[in-house]
This record gives C-alpha cells, structure tokens and sequence, in this order.
C-alpha cells in the first residue's frame, strides 16, 4: 500500500500530534505499531507522552523525556559506579548501565602495551568509583548494555570543571562533541546528556604527559576562570528548561545573551525570562 | 543528602570554589536559590503550605499538612494539663530520590522530624500552646504536621521549616465553645462543642513569632547557606539554626558529621545565621503574602512542573 492510498485526512490528523499515554492514535487497519505505541481492539494507543511520527504506515511516538538510547560512535560522559574484574561499571543515563573493559582503555606509558596482571590489581589508580569519564561507545552486548572505549588521547578522565545534566534528546549527534569556546572554556558535550565544563586545557599539554589521563588533581583555576565555567554551566541549564537543543552554537547564544547579568541572577525568574525570549529569538532568526 | 558520588576532581573543584567565596552556580557563600511558596494547597487539612528551594522550576520541594484533632486527656500520657501538642512527622518519598526506596529514608525520617520537633515544639517556637487546651485536665487540641518530602535538590530542612511555618500561619481551628452544666449532683461540668461553620475559624496564637531556619554546610574550610546537592556531597557537617523574630536563637540540630564545625567557625556561624535570618523574614513575608493571594485567586490552578515559567 502507497501512502497516497490513506485517507489524507487520517495521514493529516497523526502528523504531529502530542499525546499521553493511553491516548487513542488511530483505528485505521492500514497503520502498524511502532515505539511507544500498543495495540488492544484494533485500535493503536499511545504508550508515552510525546509526538506522533509516521513514516508510511508505521505509527510510532517519540516521547519527550527519554533515557539515553545509544549509538555506536557516540561520544559519551560517564560516572563510573563500580570496579569489577576486569571492567568498571560506569552510569551513562541509560536504561542499563555500561560497562568500560580493561582492554579498551589506553595505559599510562605507552599507548599500545599489553595488559599486565598488575595493571588488574591496580584498576582503581586508573578508574575508581565517582570518577567522571569521556568515553566513546564501541559495541553493543547482546543484552543491549553498552561497552566503551577511551583509547584515543583525547578521552579518559575528567577534571577542572563541573557537570551539567540534561535532558538527552536535547543533544544533537555530531561531528564533533569536544570544543574549546571562544570565552576560555571546555565543554564535552556527552550524547548521553551529561555535560562537562571545564576549564581550557591545551591538548599538547596531555600528549606531552600521559600521566595527566588519569590525574585526579585539578589545576589552579583562577576567580574569573571560576565565573566562566559557571556561567557557561548556567546557560546549559537554561537552555535544558527551554528544551532547546545543545549544541555549541546555541549554548555560545546564551552565554553572549547573558553577559549582562551577573552569573548568580542567570537562574532568577525575571533574568532567566528575559534571557529565555533573546535566546528563543536569535535561534529563531537563525534557523 | 542524597547519597551522591563525586570525583575527586570535583570535590576539589567545589571545596576551592567554596573557600575562595564563588560556587559552582555562582553564588557567593552566603547567596540563596529562589524559594516559591504556596498555601491551602489541601483542602481537607487545616492548614497546608508547599514550598521549593530552587530555580527554574526544579529543586527540593516539600509539602505540609496541619491536621487538628480534639484529644481527650488522660492521666500519665505526659501532657500536660493546661495545653495543645504539636505532633510533627516528616516522610521522604521515594519518588524524591533513589535511595528513599523502601527502609532507605529511615534514619532521615527521623532526623528530620527531630528537628521540626525541636524548632516548633515547645516554647522556643512562639506558639501559644496553652491556648490550644480547651478544657484543662479534659480536651485540648493535637495539631498533626506531617511533611511530605517531594524532591530533593539540597537543603531540605530550610524547606521544611519553610514550609511548616507558613502552614501553621495558615492553620485555621474550628471555634470551640466551652460551656458549664450541671450534672444528675448539681456540680457544674464544663463541656465543649465545636462549632461545624466552615467560616468560623480562628487563627493559631502566636504563629507570628515563629522562628525560621538557616542551614550551614561546612565545605573545606568555609561554609555556605543553602547547599546544592553536589554541595551536600562534598559537606563535612550541617547545621540548622533557628532564629527567632525578635533574633533569638530557638534550636541548632547538626547533621550529617563527618568532621564537624571548629569552635571558631561555630561562633561565626551564629552570628551569620542571625543576620541572614532577617534578611530570610522579609522574603519570607513577601513570599507568604504572595501565596496567600495567590490561594485566593486561582484555587483551581492545574499544577505543572513542566517550565519554569510555571511556579508549581
């Protein structure tokens, strides 16, 4: 069956619809279930809140607030929450939590070495409990859990900075997840919705000493370093309550949009208002 | 308060952040979040009030329900003759945090009824609690608060107190009569009657010098008011310090010790906590007076917490 042979006014009527779960979609025998959706009686029912999306004859609904769903390639931000044999338990915001291996994580000194029995005992020195990681999915497991990877030089641990959580569809897949904004500040935007801002670090200075990978001290950052990063993180958190998309444009948006204020009214209800409107207005004339 | 795990990096980052006097938000040490507040929130309570410390929309939110109930008196239950109690119970929900799960929120249950016991029960609060005995050695007045812990973003004790302050200043009681007569022996009885007229109400005595809360956060070597989560985390020891309109101070319970105050950071922290105390009555004023016209006004309002732009 073509899609021209649905009646255009049902077609019309399930394009960009918002429903709540147990909301009737349609009755028409011609659409198949899809996510977030159940059938009962000949009749598709909404089994989320969110958007109605259809493509041909398949029915499905994107819910608004979702955990995270990975992809291979992701690039993520993760915690880790507990040191096994061999691997290390790490929380990506997902229904399950993932789990980074041993033998997918680059060893201080020398970059291709084999894995020692020592370097088992001492997985703590690399990895502990809390540590916050930047990570990048490499496989599936059969169950659907996630395995990561940080061999590259630019992943591994995190320091200088603070974490941002929000929601996950609201970060975009893209090129790049790692930038240097033009007011002195990295962020490492995780697919996943954890966001890393952190003060900037010259990337030549981590390949000059690999031991820095998993250094737990953090640099001295200076007072105005300090209200960067939390400006920057304020404006994320705002953006997340606008439920706009984070992406380094929009967050450099509100960060120029809220130079005005002073970084602790950023959140207040009139300033946070105010800021919401430019912010929603110079993405507007963008797009 | 929330069993939360951090990296030693960022608790290194937060302790210096604290200890050079610029937080993670932005705040300076003594800076608090926005608090929304309303009241009558529960219809069948006497008196209810809901309060979130926190901005845009997300952050600890708790709720508090007055309920009075007549209590005949008895002998040896240790009230005493001539007043009222106040019974205080504080529940966090599970669905405020993970580990409230089950027997998670036990001990915090406790703690923190503890420490509504100790603000508003008794003298130090201000309430007229003789008033609430109706007849001596006979009837007096029980008010139930029970605090329903909804969400937790850090600070939950100044929300609680928050929120039971404006629930007992919206406390209405029914009018009680008191009459005397005669028994079968001709000795004069005194009975009561409460007066079933929803419009009849009186208010509590003395609600208005009901002290208000400042909690401290040891971080490093400083402290903060108003700690965040990731704060509470890094914290190595809470105070809570209840502080009188007249700038008296009611009660301190600490928590969460882990390595306490100095006794030179104590001092300071008295003394702070009185000024920030007073600068906390007037935006508590401001802020009850706003939601007592609010109460007023959209009594139906559907509560949603999807945007900030929403207060509830």
């Amino acid at each position: 069956m073509q899609i021209d042979d649905i009646p255009s006014s049902t077609a019309r009527d399930l394009a960009s619809r918002i429903v709540t779960p147990g909301t009737a979609i349609t009755s028409d025998p011609a659409y198949m279930r899809g996510h977030g959706t159940f059938g009962e009686n000949d009749t598709i029912y909404s089994s989320v809140a969110g958007a109605v999306e259809r493509i041909n004859k398949l029915v499905s609904v994107r819910p608004l607030k979702q955990r995270y769903s990975g992809e291979i390639g992701d690039i993520v931000v993760g915690r880790i929450t507990e040191v096994g044999s061999k691997r290390w338990r790490v929380d990506v915001n997902s229904r399950q939590d993932g789990v980074l291996l041993l033998s997918s994580i680059n060893l201080p000194g020398g970059i291709q070495r084999r894995k020692l029995e020592s370097d088992e005992l001492q997985m703590r020195t690399f990895f502990a409990e809390g540590d916050l990681v930047f990570a990048e999915v490499q496989s599936f497991f059969a169950d659907g859990g996630l395995s990561l990877h940080t061999r590259s030089i630019q992943y591994g641990k995190l320091r200088n900075g603070q974490l941002v959580t929000v929601f996950p569809q609201l970060v975009p897949r893209s090129r790049s997840h790692f930038h240097t904004l033009p007011c002195g500040v990295d962020i490492v935007v995780g697919v996943n919705g954890y966001i890393w801002v952190s003060k900037h670090v010259p990337a030549a200075k981590v390949e000059a000493n690999s031991e820095l990978i998993y250094s737990d001290r953090n640099e001295h950052i200076s007072d105005s370093e300090r209200e960067t990063i939390a400006r920057i993180a304020n404006c994320i958190h705002l953006l997340n309550r606008l439920y706009v998309k984070i992406t380094d444009t929009s967050i450099i948006f509100a960060y120029e949009a809220s130079l005005p204020h002073a970084v602790k009214d950023l959140l207040t209800k009139e300033v946070a208002t105010d800021l919401a409107h430019t912010v929603k207005a110079r993405l507007l004339q963008q797009s | 308060m929330a069993s939360l795990i951090l990296s030693p990096a960022e608790q290194d980052y937060i302790i210096r952040g604290v200890e050079s006097g610029f937080r993670a938000d932005g705040r300076s040490s003594l800076d608090r979040r926005e608090v929304t507040l309303r009241t009558g929130m529960i219809s069948q309570a006497n008196g209810s009030a809901r309060c979130r410390i926190g901005n845009l929309g997300v952050g600890t939110d708790v709720l508090v329900g007055i309920k009075a109930e007549v209590n005949a008196w008895t002998p040896g239950d240790g009230v005493p003759e001539s007043s009222g109690v106040l019974i205080c119970n504080v529940e966090c929900s599970p669905s405020a945090a993970q580990e409230f799960e089950g027997r998670g929120a036990e001990e915090l249950n406790v703690e923190l009824t503890q420490l509504l016991d100790r603000i508003f029960n008794g003298p130090q609060s201000g309430i007229d609690f003789e008033k609430l005995c109706i007849i001596p050695k006979q009837a007096y007045w029980v008010l139930h608060v029970d605090a329903l812990v909804l969400d937790v973003r850090g600070g939950i004790t100044d929300a609680l107190v928050w929120a039971t302050r404006a629930a007992l200043l919206s406390t209405r009681l029914p009018r009680v009569v008191v009459e005397s007569i005669p028994d079968d022996n001709g000795v004069m009885q005194a009975e009561f009657d409460v007066v079933d007229d929803p419009d009849d109400l009186t208010e509590l005595d003395g609600v208005e010098n009901m002290p208000i809360a400042v909690t401290f956060s040891r971080i490093g070597r400083r402290f903060v008011v108003d700690a965040s989560e990731q704060e509470e985390a890094v914290a190595q020891a809470r105070m809570t310090v209840a502080v009188s309109p007249k700038m008296d101070i009611c009660a301190v319970q600490k928590g969460g010790v882990l390595r306490g105050f100095m006794p030179t950071l104590f001092s300071e922290v008295l003394q702070t906590a009185q000024t920030i105390a007073r600068e906390e009555f007037s935006r508590f004023e401001k802020c009850y007076a706003e939601a007592k016209s609010q109460a007023l006004s959209q009594i139906d309002e559907p509560s949603t917490g999807s945007t900030f732009l929403v207060p509830f």
